[in-house]
């Protein structure tokens, strides 16, 4: 019997120093000059925490040490299956393009080579198509970087939306309608009631 | 039968030609009399691809290998189940298969709206029908199912035939939730049709109060039930049949399913605000274009062969067909909400910032953000090709770095949006809302970095879960405390009332618990182990606390394909806990092998045991084993979503008697719009 061969997921730790900002209620004015601030201040935290988010994947990206399914979760086989190496159907026994591509992968770990040199080997070999997520670099690069952009852009947009949509301090709260059916107020009161969660629907 | 089937073709085009007429004309003239028409054309266009698909299944039942889709997709010996399933196997049987579904969407509009909506619905059938007649001419003119077989001699003549036995149906589609999950992400992708339609509507006559999003809520959240279950039955095909041990490839056909719903997902959300608040009203229109939009485009995709995918059918020649309906829609579409903005004006102001509103307006740029993400990584090949000629492949790597943070978020809303209130959120409200979810959350954090969870976006996800589990249960725990100290129920009598108080309200809460499960099944793939090995009869193989052993090696023979069985008994910490037998199966009419994977699940892990086929070099059997953990939380996650997505549905006693409320309203309206 061939040893069995636990391959375990990558795990990778990553330190992130998180800054904490303290918030001050101190009193009616201060909450409500607070409260008129945040569209700023939660646009701005929203930014970063995006920002944050978005560095710590791409951090997430280098692996240490390569083995085949390491290797195997970057490169799509080229059998035909339109999967990663790592997931292609057909066991090597019956897919040819599979066991010369985990061949390959076997010889270059044997010889001692990094992830990136095993990888530039398969784009030599097989074609940029061979990868499976394209370079960060030239063209390509815009398929990394516009989802980025596009989550910040919309985040600025919601910010505009809500500052234009948002009623200024000085308009004075809502009466009710003094038309408001009975029924309908009474069961809207009714249904606040037993739901007991106050305004919250 | 083939000409039965082209003849109920032609009788459905026919159908939805004169609907999608007559409604219009309905529309325009105010007449009842053609009104009546447009709904009894789209009755018969339904009854009419009803006859089509009858006549096609009786071909795969009878094994009439005259018809070249039958001969292609379908073999004697298949299983009745499978025979029903060839129907969506193959091109021209699953876009009859589709039509046949946007005509029963369109029948049952039609019969759920007979004395209401009047002013909405001859459009409604107008725009369903000219979908109907889009759907209906492909399938006669381009990918008619009712071909024959022939052959054709050296000089020309073609002289029908009949093969002797058909190809028999894709191995890979021989599995029990390939029967249900194309059905259900068919009714997921066509429902989409029917709030689309009623929006159109809604523009055309100007009524763009928030009558059409009543009208159209649970014609929304059918397909998008229907959509997210098929996705995930999908995952479940993927997980049992393909053998690599996981559900979720990002391959551009799940993509295309997945943007739908996410925009499905938006709209039901936005359509809240609009309701409660009067506000966002263009928003809503464009988020319900953008839905169908992606549906549209989603078939595009899966059929066209534009982009390269392990679910796609064959490359074909409809794609151009496609982009020019997609195109009609959306010049159509954009240009009546351009033309119509003046009536889409807001009724209220944002009160503040931290309310609920503004959480749906963050909700929907996550979703949409989302959306972008996908669509973008699932078109750049195309993008790519075409700008610097070089093929490019965007797969796992990509979507996850770009998805993953993107649904941490989405994560955090969920939990989060709940707990604002509409209008304005006190900073004590929000402070008293977070911090039992914020302590309980941390608390648990900080037990599973104790347990050695160090992967950060597992232990990001679970802390999220935890978070958003803690404030959708602990909305059920105070709703149902309140109503059990007012009326002195029993807590869980008041847990069942409450619910059914206001089955919109706790139904999404029950779904948003859905998401928190599925998140837990996401966390374990940082977790997943394997190991191959090649084994003989009483051969072992260890991984994490499991030791199986290979009792037999065995083949065997069914009418439709031959087997080789590995089983296993299995111990777990050297207790036994049962066996475990993979199979490798060659379908004999297809001539394809396939993998039959053996899954031993439970909540906490399943042990996954794939037969790879036979080492040619030693004979002996290649076995791959996997222990995945809390996958099983996914299908909980499923199982949850369906049900919480029913309750949803289910009429509450606020809504009737918010119906009750409205009613002298609706009637006025209904008779100052009667033809």
């Amino acid at each position: 019997m061939r040893s069995s061969r636990a391959v375990g997921g990558r795990q990778k730790a990553v330190g992130s120093r998180q800054k904490a900002v303290g918030t001050r209620a101190s009193g009616g004015v201060g909450l409500a000059a607070w409260l008129r601030s945040l569209p700023c201040k939660v646009g701005e935290s929203l930014v970063l925490l995006a920002a944050v988010v978005l560095f710590v994947s791409s951090a997430l990206g280098a692996a240490p040490k390569p083995t085949l399914k390491s290797v195997g979760q970057k490169v799509y086989c080229l059998c035909g299956c339109v999967t990663t190496l790592e997931h292609c159907p057909h066991p090597p026994s019956e897919c040819s393009m599979r066991a010369e591509m985990e061949a390959l992968i076997m010889k270059d770990i044997d010889a001692g080579k990094d992830e990136a040199a095993i990888l530039q080997d398969f784009v030599n070999r097989y074609g940029v198509q061979v990868l499976a997520a394209p370079p960060a670099k030239g063209f390509d690069l815009t398929a990394w970087v516009l989802p980025g952009v596009g989550l910040i852009v919309g985040l600025v947009v919601v910010i505009l939306i809500v500052r234009r949509m948002r009623k200024p301090s000085s308009e004075p709260a809502e009466a009710p309608p003094a038309s408001i059916d009975p029924k309908l107020l009474a069961a809207m009161e009714e249904e606040m009631k037993t739901s007991g969660l106050g305004t919250r629907d | 039968m083939n000409q039965v089937g082209s003849l109920a073709l032609i009788g459905a085009l026919a159908f939805s030609v004169f609907g999608m007429v007559a409604g219009a004309v309905a529309g325009k003239m105010r007449s009842m009399r053609v009104l009546k028409s447009a709904e009894r054309a789209a009755l018969a266009f339904w009854v009419m691809i009803a006859v089509a698909v009858v006549a096609l299944e009786y071909m795969i039942f009878t094994n009439d290998f005259h018809n070249a889709y039958v001969a292609q997709h379908s073999n004697r010996d298949l299983w009745g189940a499978y025979k029903v399933a060839a129907l969506w196997a193959g091109q021209e049987g699953s876009l009859l298969f589709w039509t046949f579904l946007l005509a029963g969407y369109g029948g049952f509009a039609v019969l759920l709206n007979r004395k209401k909506n009047r002013q909405l619905m001859p459009w409604v059938i107008s725009i369903v029908m000219a979908t109907g007649v889009f759907f209906s001419s492909l399938v006669f003119f381009i990918a008619n199912p009712f071909g024959e077989l022939s052959l054709v001699a050296a000089n020309g003549t073609v002289t029908p035939f009949r093969a002797a036995e058909g190809n028999g149906l894709n191995p890979l589609l021989q599995y029990h939730s390939m029967v249900i999950h194309p059905p259900m992400l068919y009714l997921g992708y066509v429902g989409f049709v029917v709030p689309f339609a009623f929006a159109m509507a809604a523009l055309i006559t100007k009524q763009l109060g928030d009558n059409w999003i009543r009208a159209t809520r649970r014609w929304t959240m059918v397909p998008w039930m229907f959509l997210g279950v098929g996705i995930l039955l999908g995952g479940q095909w993927a997980y049992a049949v393909l053998g690599w041990g996981g559900y979720w490839g990002w391959d551009p056909v799940e993509n295309a399913s997945f943007l739908p719903w996410l925009g499905g997902t938006a709209f039901l959300h936005s359509v809240m605000i609009q309701e409660k608040r009067g506000m966002l009203k263009v928003w809503n229109v464009v988020l319900v274009i953008t839905t169908f939009f992606l549906c549209i485009f989603g078939t595009f995709l899966t059929r066209s062969g534009v982009v390269q995918s392990v679910h796609a059918f064959a490359e074909s020649n409809i794609g151009p067909y496609f982009a020019v309906f997609i195109a009609i829609i959306l010049l159509f579409s954009l240009t009546l909400l351009f033309l119509r903005l003046d009536y889409l004006k807001s009724e209220n102001k944002l009160d503040s910032v931290i309310s609920r509103e503004s959480g749906f307006l963050f909700n929907n740029w996550v979703l949409l953000a989302m959306v972008f993400a996908v669509l973008w990584g699932t078109i750049f090949p195309v993008i790519s090709k075409a700008v610097q000629n070089v093929t490019v492949t965007v797969g796992p790597p990509f979507f996850n770095k770009v998805a993953i943070p993107i649904g941490l978020i989405l994560l955090f809303l969920t939990g989060a949006g709940p707990l604002l209130a509409w209008r304005k959120t006190s900073f004590q409200s929000l402070k008293r809302n977070f911090t039992v979810p914020l302590a309980v959350a941390v608390g648990v954090g900080a037990v599973l970095l104790f347990l050695g969870v160090r992967d950060l976006y597992a232990w990001m996800t679970l802390f999220l879960c935890i978070f958003t589990g803690v404030c959708i249960l602990g909305e059920f725990y105070k709703g149902a405390r309140t109503r059990s100290r007012m009326r002195g129920e029993n807590f869980f009598a008041a847990i069942y009332n409450l619910t059914m108080q206001n089955t919109r309200r706790y139904g999404g809460y029950v779904i948003h618990l859905a998401m928190v499960f599925l998140f837990i099944g996401f966390a374990g793939l940082a977790f997943k182990s394997e190991t191959k090995a090649l084994m003989n009869e009483g051969d072992l193989i260890h991984i994490k606390d499991y030791m199986l052993r290979c009792d037999s090696l065995t083949g065997g023979d069914d009418p439709n394909y031959t087997y080789r069985r590995a089983v296993f008994s299995v111990t777990k910490n050297g207790h036994p806990i049962g066996s475990i037998h993979p199979e490798r199966r060659f379908y004999k009419a297809s001539q394809q092998p396939t993998s039959h994977v053996a899954i031993k699940a439970s909540l906490a892990e399943d042990l996954y045991v794939v037969l790879d086929g036979e080492d040619p070099d030693t004979n002996k059997a290649i076995i791959e084993v996997f222990v995945n953990p809390l996958v099983d939380w996914v299908w909980i996650g499923m199982t949850v979503l369906l049900f919480g997505s029913l309750l949803a549905m289910v009429p509450s006693r606020v809504e009737k008697e918010m119906a009750e409320i409205r009613k002298p309203k609706a009637e006025a309206v209904e008779e100052r719009h009667a033809f």
